[in-house]
This record gives structure tokens, sequence and C-alpha cells, in this order.
């Protein structure tokens, strides 16, 4: 049942998801280059460097360009990549997306596969590699980033659709459960220049 | 064999433990059974040679400090951040961002490292920076909304299951809705009143109008203290953006504390600072100072609402000055005693990196504080950090311990031999 409303709100993202095809076509040189003032915290094959930054190489482009335009935009904030999106071009976050997204990343679940969060698994996979391209890897993220962003869901901190609702049904203990199932899952991201 | 010793080592200890419980302990004692467990009952070891340490060992032979100075790998622990050494000297104990704390220790005495394993595996850790111990043997780990007290730590980390006891209950340390992930990196001390001080970082890069009076109240944006049973919270410092570093003076008493200043204002102000504080309840400026005197954007024009005390040393902009320590040891000239030695994370967001070094500050007669590079070559030509010093603290032979989160180790800085 829950599963079902997921998808259901899937569907009515996908009209979001044409923001994300409506951005310019990134250049991945040009993002390189720009990575440079990202790669002390996510490195610039976006194998995250500290805990509090996740991971984004080989997330979906279109989830990383959503990000950056809302932590510029204020509709997402963070002490630091307020700071860093505040002066980006739409163009510059096409680049850096588009440098990002192309790197590989794959994720090694040795767990069993059905015993992985119902809740989350529509749209970011059992192993934390995501389905849909709204939606974040979650596979190898540190499990206090994941326990923290659900509970600013659940308070309304971080504003989304989907996320916000599913958040709010969940206790402490559920939040650190689903956060402990991705972060034990090994992730490599190979970096393609 | 082991766990004979341990038990008869218990065994020794129980009677001064009680004797230190009725002292001590808070009221509300909760047994660690009464904490989440994780199922959890086996020890995770880390390797502690190979190509990893390799890597690491050729790193430092390009670290330079002053004449007659050496820094050594002492051990390989994952995310190393705030450091405790045991009073007994058998361990140390090593927090990290994420959910482990390690345990370090030296069996051998050869100060190398020859075990490193996760302590309380049966607990579930969140963001457990902050560590420190009592002069009695009382563990303290300050985590992102809860601190826990372990009594002889040294002896029962052992065993899996250890006594465990709430001194801040889940959820009580900050207000829930003002948890976050960053600026949550806790660290404490016990001061010379037998008092813990706990730094409550304040998770915005200039605090918001409308967070200042719960900040005041709760001292989010600044250091709290209380009596070692959790009684007698109060407000010690207000002021702060996001202290992870501080340490009591070893003369004066005074406490001096690093503070991490705004961002986005440019490569080259606001300065990053270190702190003395004279007395309870003093101010250091935030939000309407960035850094030093230089004041916020976001602030500017407005009346400064309350007495500030500006630092003691302005740092360079961006460095990330976190863990300091006062130097009591034997081991080093007399120059450098009661000098604080104190570490640069390095900048995230400066177009040249700067930091990534270990800092000395030298204070005089007058109390006038003066910092300077005492090991330094993280940074690579290309402009790369090869490691991100985040802590230092002292053995008790007088050399020094310095963390690194980025190379996931812990380095050794002697003099002489």
């Amino acid at each position: 049942m829950i599963r079902l409303t997921a998808l259901a709100l899937g569907e009515m993202i996908l009209a979001g998801g044409a923001f994300a095809q409506g951005l310019p076509e990134g250049d991945r040189t040009a993002g390189r280059q720009l990575a440079g003032q990202c790669r002390t915290c996510h490195g610039l094959d976006g194998y995250a460097r500290i805990p509090i930054a996740p991971h984004i190489g080989g997330e979906p482009a279109a989830y990383l360009a959503a990000q950056l335009t809302a932590f510029r935009d204020g509709t997402r904030t963070h002490e630091m990549m307020t700071v860093v999106a505040k002066s980006l071009t739409d163009d510059q976050i096409a680049n850096l997306a588009a440098w990002y997204s192309g790197h590989t990343a794959t994720a090694t679940l040795t767990a069993d596969p059905a015993e992985a969060p119902e809740l989350c698994v529509a749209c970011h996979g059992a192993d934390g590699i995501a389905l849909i391209p709204e939606a974040p890897n979650l596979a190898g993220e540190t499990n206090i980033y994941i326990d923290t962003q659900l509970k600013a869901f659940r308070l309304g901190k971080r504003v989304n659709e989907i996320m916000q609702p599913i958040a709010a049904e969940m206790t402490d203990a559920e939040i650190r459960a689903a956060a402990d199932w991705y972060a034990d899952v090994g992730l490599v991201v190979e970096m393609v220049e | 064999m082991r766990n004979l010793a341990t038990t008869v080592s218990a065994l020794c200890l129980s009677a001064g433990i009680a004797a230190a419980q009725t002292a001590d302990v808070p009221d509300n004692l909760e047994k660690l059974s009464n904490f989440q467990m994780t199922g959890t009952t086996e020890f995770t070891y880390i390797d502690q040679t190979g190509n990893f340490a390799d890597g690491i060992k050729k790193t430092l032979e390009g670290i330079t400090l002053p004449d007659g100075f050496k820094i050594e790998l002492y051990a390989i622990v994952p995310d190393a951040r705030h450091m405790a050494v045991g009073p007994q000297g058998i361990v140390v104990f090593v927090g990290t961002r994420k959910d482990q704390v390690w345990a370090v220790t030296d069996r051998n005495k050869d100060r190398v490292a020859d075990e490193v394993k996760n302590f309380a595996p049966s607990l579930q850790f969140a963001i457990p920076n902050g560590v420190c111990f009592s002069d009695d043997g009382f563990l303290y780990i300050a985590e992102q909304n809860r601190v826990l007290l372990f009594p002889a730590a040294e002896f029962f980390y052992e065993s899996p299951d250890v006594a465990a006891f709430n001194l801040v209950a889940q959820g009580d340390l900050i207000p829930v809705e003002q948890e976050s992930f960053n600026h949550t990196a806790r660290v404490c001390d016990i001061g010379p009143d037998n008092k813990i001080y706990i730094s409550l970082g304040q998770p915005f890069n200039v605090a918001p109008p409308e967070n200042l009076d719960v900040n005041t109240r709760t001292g989010v944006g600044g250091i709290i203290r209380m009596n070692l049973d959790g009684t007698g919270r109060e407000v010690y410092t207000y002021g702060v953006r996001n202290s992870v570093g501080h340490d009591h003076h070893p003369v004066t008493g005074e406490l001096w504390f690093t503070d991490n200043q705004v961002d986005g204002m440019g490569d080259d102000i606001p300065p990053g600072e270190l702190n003395r504080q004279t007395e309870a309840g003093q101010h250091f400026g935030h939000p309407w100072f960035g850094g030093g005197t230089t004041r916020t954007n976001e602030y500017a024009g407005q009346e400064v609402p309350v007495e500030v005390v500006h630092p003691a040393v302005e740092t360079v902009a961006h460095a990330a000055d976190l863990g300091m320590h006062f130097y009591t040891g034997g081991m080093f000239p007399a120059q450098y005693q009661n000098a604080i030695f104190s570490a640069q994370h390095g900048s995230w967001n400066r177009t040249t990196p700067v930091g990534a070094r270990v800092m000395v500050t030298m204070i005089d007669d007058e109390g006038n504080a003066t910092m300077e590079p005492f090991a330094e070559g993280w940074i690579d030509g290309n402009g790369e950090y090869l490691g991100r010093p985040v802590d230092v603290t002292q053995l008790r032979d007088g050399s020094l311990l310095v963390s690194d989160d980025l190379a996931g180790a812990i380095y050794r800085i002697s003099y002489g031999q």
C-alpha cells in the first residue's frame, strides 16, 4: 500500500522531472574544473571525503541539478552548500551535474535484499542505487547523514513532496534502521574523465 | 587469560567505583541493557600494517617540524576525530563523526599502537565526536544529542558490553528541532572546577535572528557546563559560532577555545579565532561578528546588544582551527610548557587551501598569545590534502598525539633520541 502510494507520487513528480529536462546540456570538462571547489568534501570522483557530505559520483544528473538549484534558491539550506551554490549559474549547475553524474557508482549488497526497508526500495533500490532520476543514491552514505536527512524531512526543514509524508510516519528507530541498511552497502565510484 | 585479568581488575575496581558513583553519578542511572542494543557483540579490529599504513608513513616523511622533533604513525584509526587519553595511560579513546568510538591500545609500550578496536560495539552511537576523561577514570562521550558516561572505561573496554549511563539523555542536550549533521561535532573537557564543559555548535553559517533566544537559553552556539552528576547545567560561554576545541589553562584554569568563523565573505576574511575566557557568561560576538572584529553582512549596522570579548589570537581565515591542548609534559623543551598545541583542519572553500597543520601558541607573562605553525606539509603541490589534522592531545611520556580524519590515522610527535 505504501509502495503503491510512493509509485503514484513518483508519477506525479515526473512533471517536476521536466524541469531537469529543461536544463542546459552540461559540459563535463567545465564541470570538472568547477569541481575544484567541491573536491575537499565530495572528492573529484564524487566519493565523499568527510562524513557530513554525501557521495555524489554517479548520482542522477536531475537529482544533482535539483539540489544545487534548491541550495541556490534557498529552498534547501545547509551551512556550507548554501554559501557555495549562491553564485552558481544554470550552466554551471548543469556542468557540475554532468561531471559528477558521469562517474560510475557500483553498489555491493551483501545482506538479503528482501530485508531492505520497504518504504525506500521503490525509488532508492534495495542496494541504494536510485531507480528514478529524482532520487539520490543512498548506497554507502554515512548512516548519520541519512538519519539527519530523514529527520529534516520529518520536521519539514528539508522539503520534498515524496519524502516528507514518508518520513512523517517513521519513528527514530525506523529512521536509524533504514540509515544503517544503506550505510552498510558497499559503494565504489569509478571516476570517468 | 585476558578475560580473567579483566575480571580481576574489575573486582579490584568495584570498591572504588561504588565510592565514586555515590559522589558523582546521576540519580537516573540506566543500565547498559536499557539502551537500544544492536545485537552486535563482536569487536571490529583495524589492521595496523600493510600498504595503507605504508602510504601514511610516506606522507609523514614530508612533514616539517622544528629541529629535534619527529612525527611517526601511531595508529590507523578510521575517521579519527577527538581523543581522550585514559588517566591510567592504557587506552586512547577516539571519537568520530560517524557511529564509532575507537579504543587504541599500545600494549607493549613501544609508542606505536598495536590494537585498534571499536568501543562498546553493542551500543548505537550518533556522531560520538567528543570524548573526555575525568581524573577518576570516567569516560564521557558527547554525541549529537546525548552524553554518556562510562565508569572505569579503561578496564571495561575489554568487553563488548560496558557499563554505560546517561549524563544527558537522548534529546536533552539540544532541542531536537535544532539537530543537524553540520556543526554537531561536540567536544568536552573536565575543568578544574570538576565540571564537564561541552561545546554546542550552532548549525548555520550565521545564526538567524529567530534562533537567538533559544540559543541563549540552551547554549547552542556556546559552551555549557554541568556537574559530573548531570545537575547544575548552565551556559558558560555565549556568542560562539562553532567551537570544536577547548582546554583549560593548567595554571590559571581559564577556558581557552577555538571557534570556526563565517564562510562566504571572501578568501581572507573573517579571521578564525582562538579565544580566552576569563569568567562565566562572557560573549564572544556571534552572530554580530563573523570572526575577530569583522561584522557579518546579516547583522551589519546593527547595534551589538552585548559586551563582546574579541579573540586572543586571530587565525588565518578559513583554516578551521579545531582541537587544542595545553602542553604539560616533560619531554619537550621548556619553552613549550603551558603552550597550546592545536590543529588546523584546513579550508574547504578557499581558492588556495590553507591549514592542515599543527600550530603552537605561546602565551607570555602578560597573557599575550602568539600562534605559529609547528608541523606542516599535509597540502601537496597540487593543492590536494594528504591529511587533515583534527585534534591534539598528550601521552603520559610527554609526546603529542595528532588525529587526522582524512587519512584515518593518529600520529605521534616526540622530541629527542
